[in-house]
C-alpha cells in the first residue's frame, strides 16, 4: 500500500481532541476515587490507566492506518477469533465477583468480550455491505446477521456478563434499523420480544434477578443490590450544582460506592464537579456522537459508514447506559463508561474503534476523488 | 479491487439523510433525559441529598461470621476464637489527629500504660483523609476500657474487633489442624464462585484447608448512621452472620499428649488408629509449629526461622514423609511367599550370616548367622538372609504386586491435603528413571525394605491395621463428623472399606503369631513392648539412609545425624480382638528395637492404662443420663 500524503491532511483532528480530553478527565476522575482507598500492591489505578491510554493510543494508529475496505475484508475472520476466545475464556478464563471474564495473557489481563464488541459491528457491517439490496430488511433475512450477534451474547451471558451481552443485541438493532427494516418485521419482533422475557428472566442469575428488582424497589434491599442505586443517588444529588470540589466527594471517600473506580465512575465524577461538570462531560460525549454521525454521514460507502455508525453507536448506547444506571433510571447491568471507567481492555477497544472513524474520516476525500 | 468499486457506485448516500436526522433527535433526547434527571438529583433534590450525605453517613460494615470448632473424638475443644482488639485513627473524623493521639497517649499513660503499636505517625501530606491508621493491634483488655469509656474525647478513634482463631493445643496438633492466614491473590484467582473476598480469612493447611467452606460461616452486614465526627449514631439495618459448622475429628486429644511427651526431642512422627475402623486416633509431627503464630500474620523471622529449619516443622511426615519401611516390610515378603506356595511355615534356610549373589556379599544384622532357620523365627528375630533367599524366590514382579495388594504406592486416601504415595520399584520404573536394567541385587533389597522402596508412615500403618483386623483395608478416617454450631449434625463421615489384604485368614494368623513373637519371645527384636499381659504383637525396622561401610556399630555415634538410620517401629495389641495399631518412625535414631519401640511402649501403656478407662467411664455417664 502506498502512502497517501493527502492522508495526512485530512486526519481528524477534532476526534483526537476530544477523545484526549475525555480521556484526561477520566485519568483526574480515576485519581480522586482511588485517593481514599488503600494501596493495593502495586500502581494506582490512575496511573494504571494511563498505560493504557497509551496502549489505546497504539491500536488506534494501527487502526486508523490500514485502509478499513483491507480490514473489512477481513471481518469475518477478526469475528470468529474472537468468538474462539470467548470460548478459551468459557474455559480456561479467571474470574472475580462470580463471574469469568478475563483471559491472562503474558501477565496481562484482558476481556475478550470487550474485543467482541468491535468484531461484531466490523462482521455486521460487512454483512449488511455484501448483501445490499434497495428494499428493506424482513425478518427472514435478518436472521443471519441476527446469529451473528446471539453467539457472542449467549456466550458472554453464560460468563455470566449481562452489560455486554446486551449490547451487542442492542448494537445489532441499531445497525439493522438503520440499514432499513420493514415495519411489519419490526412489530413482530417486538411482540415476540414481550413474549420472551418471562422466559428470558428464567435464564438470568440470581444476583441479576435482584438488581433488576431493586431497580423497582431501591429500598427492598438496602444492605444488598439496592445499595448501589441509593448510595449513587445520593452521591450524585449531594453534589449539587457546582459540586463538593476535586477529591472532596465524602460519598465517595467513605467508601459507599463499591464500584466507584468501575462502572460507578460517574457518581464518583457528579458528586465532586456537580451538575456544571456533569453536564459539560455529557456535552463533550454528546459532541463526539455527534462528530461520530457526521463521519458516517460523509462516508463514500456503505461498509465505511456501517463501521463508523457501529462504533459511534457503541460509544452512545454505553454512556446512556451506565450513566442512566448511576443515575437509577436504568436498572444495574455493569457497562464501563467509555473513557472513564478503569478498563484496560474497554479503553484499547474504544481506542481502536476511534481509529477506524478516523479511518473512514481521512479516507473520504481520496475516494471523492477517484469517483 | 472492483467489487469496493461496486459498492461504492451502488451506495446511494441520500437514502440514510433521512435517518441521520432521526438520530440526531433520538440522541438529543437521550441527552435531554440525563440531564433533566441530573437537574432533578442535583438541583432540586440536591439540598436535601446533600443533607442525607452529610449527616446520616450511612456505611455498610461486614460482620465476619464467628469460624467453625474443632474438637476432639471426646468433645474436647482444639480450635476456638477469641476477640481481637484493634485501635485506628481515622483523620478526617479526628480533625487534629496528632492532638487526639497525644491524648491518647496521655489517657493510657495516667493508668501506667503505654500506646505500643506504632510511634511514628505519617506526616500529614501523606495521610489519606478516609483511610484509617492503625494505632496498635491486639490491644488489652485494660486499654480497650480506657478507651471506650473515653470515647467522647477520643474523635475519629475506632476499635475494631476481630475474631481469631485460638489453638488452645499450641504446636501439639499443628499438622492435623493447619492454621488460617488471609485469602491470597492467587487463591482469590482461582476462587470462579466468588465466595471468598480480599481480607478473608481461609484455611491454609490441615483441616482448616480441607474443611474450609463448612468452618467458615457466612457474613452478615449492617448498615450504620455516622455523624460528622464519624461516631456511630445507631444501627439501620443488619443481617446476622452465620457461624460455621464445627469440625468433631477421630483424634483422641488426650493420647496425642501422651504421645507428645513420650516423643520428646526427637525428629519423626507417630500414628496411631482404631484398627476396627481406621479412625486416626493420633498423628504426632515433630518438631512442629504453633499455629497461633498465622493468626495475625506470621512475622518474616517467624516465617523464615520455619522454612529454614533442616528438621523441616512444617512437613507433615506421617502422610507425606517417605521412608524405606526397613523390615517392618519383610511381613508383606512373608505373605507373598506363603500366598504363592513359594514356602510352607516349615521351610527353612540356612543363615550364616550372609547371602552370596554373584560376585556381591549381602550381610545379615546379626554376623554369626541364626543357623537353620524358619518363617517364625525368621520375622521374630528379623533374619535378613531367611528373606534375601524369599525375594530370591519370589521376584520383583510378584514382590510389587503384593505391596500393591497391600496399599502401597498409592495414597491411603485420608482427608487431609499433600498425601504423597510412596514408591514401589518395578523394572519398568528403573528403566524409565535411570536408563538402567533392574538387577537381581535390587530385589535382595528390597526383600528386607531397603533400596529404592519408598513408603509413609501412614501406608504402613495401614498393612499393620488390615493384618491385625483380619485383612480389611480402610481408608484412614480423621474427620468424624460435622455438625451445626448448635450441635445439629450436618454431615457424619463413616468408615470406608477398600479393599481385602491379598492374604487368606489361615496364613494372616500364622504372620500374626510371629509378630506376637517379636515382641514377646525372649530373642524377639521388639521385647520393650513385652507387657505382662503379653498382649502386643509388633515389628522393628531399621530404614537404612545409606549403605554404611561394614563395621560400622561401634562407630554409631560418630556417624553424621543426617546419614543415621531410620528407626521404625509398627505393632497393634491387644493379639486376640486388636483394638490399635502404632506406628513409630523416629528419623535417623538408629535401631528401630532401641529406638522407635520405648516410644510405642508408652503409647500402648497410655491407651490400656489410661484411655480404655476413662472411655469406659465417659460411655458410663452417657448411660446414667
Amino acid at each position: 500500500m502506498k502512502f497517501d500524503r493527502r492522508l495526512l491532511f485530512n486526519f481528524d483532528w477534532v476526534l483526537l481532541f476530544l477523545v484526549l480530553s475525555i480521556s484526561f478527565i477520566g485519568v483526574l476522575n480515576l485519581y480522586s476515587a482511588g485517593y481514599s482507598l488503600a494501596d493495593l500492591n502495586g500502581k494506582p489505578l490512575y496511573v494504571r490507566q494511563m498505560y493504557w491510554i497509551m496502549i489505546g493510543l497504539m491500536f488506534m494508529v494501527i487502526c486508523f492506518c490500514i485502509d478499513y475496505r483491507f480490514i473489512g475484508r477481513y471481518a469475518y475472520v477478526f469475528y470468529v477469533i474472537s468468538i474462539i476466545l470467548l470460548i478459551v475464556v468459557f474455559f480456561y478464563g479467571s474470574g472475580a465477583h462470580g463471574s469469568q471474564r478475563w483471559l491472562v495473557v503474558g501477565g496481562f489481563f484482558f476481556q475478550p468480550s470487550e474485543v467482541v464488541k468491535l468484531t461484531v459491528i466490523l462482521a455486521l457491517a460487512k454483512y449488511f455491505d455484501d448483501n445490499q439490496t434497495n428494499e428493506n430488511y424482513n425478518l427472514r433475512k435478518l436472521l443471519l446477521p441476527f446469529l451473528i450477534a446471539l453467539l457472542p451474547f449467549l456466550l458472554i451471558l453464560k460468563q455470566p456478563d449481562l452489560g455486554t451481552a446486551l449490547i451487542l443485541i442492542v448494537l445489532f438493532l441499531s445497525m439493522a434499523i438503520f440499514i432499513g427494516v420493514k415495519w411489519s418485521s419490526i412489530i413482530s419482533a417486538a411482540i415476540s420480544g414481550i413474549v420472551l422475557v418471562p422466559l428470558c428472566w428464567n435464564v438470568l442469575k440470581n444476583y441479576q434477578k435482584e438488581r433488576i428488582l431493586a431497580f423497582f424497589n431501591p429500598e427492598r434491599d438496602p444492605l444488598g443490590s439496592g445499595y448501589h442505586v441509593i448510595q449513587s443517588i445520593i452521591a450524585v444529588g449531594s453534589g449539587g450544582i457546582i459540586g463538593k470540589g476535586f477529591l472532596r466527594g465524602t460519598q465517595t471517600h467513605l467508601k459507599f460506592l463499591p464500584e466507584q473506580q468501575t462502572d460507578f465512575v460517574f457518581s464518583v465524577f457528579a458528586e465532586e464537579w456537580g451538575f456544571l461538570g456533569g453536564t459539560v462531560l455529557m456535552g463533550i460525549f454528546f459532541v463526539l456522537v455527534l462528530w461520530g454521525l457526521n463521519v458516517a454521514r460523509n462516508s463514500r460507502d456503505l461498509l465505511g459508514a456501517l463501521i463508523v455508525f457501529g462504533v459511534t453507536m457503541l460509544v452512545f448506547w454505553e454512556v446512556f447506559i451506565n450513566i442512566g444506571m448511576v443515575l437509577g433510571i436504568i436498572p444495574v447491568v455493569g457497562l464501563p463508561l467509555p473513557f472513564l471507567s478503569y478498563g484496560g481492555s474497554s479503553m484499547v477497544v474504544l481506542m481502536a474503534g476511534i481509529g477506524l472513524i478516523m479511518n473512514v474520516s481521512m479516507r473520504r476525500f481520496i475516494l471523492q476523488q477517484k469517483e | 479491487m472492483p467489487k469496493v468499486q461496486d459498492n461504492l457506485i451502488k451506495y446511494d448516500p441520500s437514502k440514510f439523510r433521512k435517518k441521520f436526522k432521526i438520530l440526531l433527535w433520538v440522541v438529543s433526547i437521550a441527552l435531554f433525559i440525563l440531564i433533566a434527571r441530573m437537574w432533578c438529583l442535583q438541583v432540586i433534590k440536591g439540598d436535601v441529598l446533600r443533607q442525607r450525605s452529610k449527616d446520616n453517613r450511612v456505611r455498610l460494615r461486614e460482620i465476619k461470621p464467628l469460624r467453625g470448632l474443632i474438637k476432639d473424638v471426646k468433645g474436647n475443644i482444639l480450635v476456638g476464637n477469641r476477640a481481637s482488639f484493634d485501635i485506628s485513627i481515622i483523620p478526617e473524623d479526628a480533625g487534629y489527629v496528632n492532638a487526639v493521639v497525644k491524648n491518647l497517649e496521655g489517657l493510657y499513660s495516667s493508668k501506667g500504660l503505654k500506646l505500643s503499636g506504632m510511634n511514628i505517625l505519617p506526616e500529614k501530606k501523606r495521610r489519606k483523609p478516609f483511610v484509617p491508621i492503625k494505632l496498635e493491634r491486639e490491644i488489652s483488655r485494660e486499654k480497650l476500657a480506657i478507651t471506650k469509656t473515653h470515647s467522647l474525647d477520643l474523635p475519629g478513634v475506632v476499635i475494631d474487633v476481630m475474631p481469631v482463631r485460638e489453638y488452645f493445643l499450641g504446636e501439639m496438633m499443628a499438622h492435623i489442624l493447619g492454621y488460617v492466614g488471609e485469602i491470597s491473590h492467587s487463591e482469590l484467582k482461582r476462587d470462579i464462585y466468588g465466595i471468598y473476598k480480599t481480607g478473608d480469612m481461609v484455611g491454609k493447611y490441615g483441616i482448616e484447608k480441607c474443611l474450609d467452606k463448612y468452618l467458615k460461616g457466612g457474613s452478615g452486614g449492617e448498615q450504620i448512621e455516622v455523624n460528622v465526627a464519624g461516631r456511630e449514631l445507631k444501627v439501620l439495618g443488619k443481617i446476622d452472620p452465620v457461624p460455621g459448622y464445627n469440625v468433631v475429628l477421630t483424634v483422641d486429644s488426650h493420647l496425642q499428649r501422651i504421645a507428645q511427651d513420650a516423643f520428646k526431642g526427637k525428629a519423626g512422627s507417630v500414628v496411631v488408629m482404631d484398627v476396627r475402623d481406621g479412625s486416626v486416633l493420633v498423628m504426632l509431627n515433630k518438631p512442629s509449629f504453633d499455629p497461633n503464630l498465622f493468626n495475625r500474620g506470621i512475622s518474616t523471622d517467624n516465617w523464615e526461622r520455619l522454612l529454614n529449619n533442616p528438621l523441616h516443622p512444617m512437613e507433615n511426615r506421617t502422610i507425606s514423609g517417605m521412608y524405606p519401611p526397613g523390615s517392618t516390610y519383610k511381613l508383606i515378603v512373608a505373605a507373598a511367599a506363603l500366598e504363592e506356595g513359594l514356602i510352607t511355615p516349615k521351610t527353612s534356610f540356612f543363615c550364616n550370616g550372609s547371602f552370596t549373589l554373584g560376585d556381591r556379599t549381602y550381610r545379615c544384622w546379626e554376623k554369626r548367622g541364626h543357623g537353620e532357620i524358619s518363617l517364625h523365627r525368621a520375622i521374630v528375630e528379623s533374619c535378613d538372609v531367611y528373606f534375601y533367599n524369599l525375594g530370591k524366590l519370589i521376584g520383583i514382579a510378584k514382590l510389587g504386586e503384593y505391596a500393591r495388594g497391600f496399599g502401597l504406592g498409592a495414597k491411603t486416601g485420608i482427608d487431609l491435603p499433600g498425601e504423597k504415595k510412596g514408591l514401589i520399584p518395578t523394572r519398568e520404573w528403573k528403566l524409565n528413571r535411570f536408563k538402567e536394567p533392574w538387577q537381581m541385587g535390587e530385589t535382595i533389597s528390597v526383600a528386607i525394605g531397603q533400596g529404592f522402596m519408598l513408603v509413609t508412615p501412614i501406608q504402613l500403618l495401614n498393612v499393620y491395621c488390615a493384618l491385625a483386623n483380619g485383612g480389611t483395608f480402610y481408608v484412614p478416617r480423621i474427620i468424624k463428623g460435622i455438625e451445626t454450631a448448635e450441635g445439629q449434625i450436618v454431615k457424619q463421615f463413616n468408615p470406608k472399606i477398600k479393599s481385602r489384604i491379598p492374604v487368606s485368614k489361615k496364613n494372616i494368623e500364622i504372620l500374626k503369631k510371629a509378630l506376637w513373637g517379636a515382641v514377646n519371645e525372649n530373642k524377639g527384636t521388639g521385647r520393650v513392648l513385652k507387657r505382662k499381659e503379653k498382649d502386643v504383637c509388633g515389628k522393628t525396622g531399621t530404614a537404612q539412609v545409606v549403605g554404611l561401610p561394614e563395621n560400622d556399630d561401634e562407630k554409631k555415634e560418630e556417624t553424621p545425624y543426617k546419614l543415621r538410620d531410620h528407626a521404625l517401629f509398627v505393632c497393634f495389641a491387644p493379639y486376640k480382638n486388636p483394638e490399635i495399631a502404632v506406628i513409630v518412625v523416629v528419623e535417623h535414631g538408629g535401631h528401630g528395637g532401641s529406638a522407635a519401640a520405648p516410644i510405642a511402649r508408652k503409647i500402648i501403656d497410655g491407651y490400656f492404662d489410661n484411655i480404655k478407662t476413662e472411655n469406659a467411664k465417659l460411655v458410663a455417664i452417657g448411660q446414667s443420663r
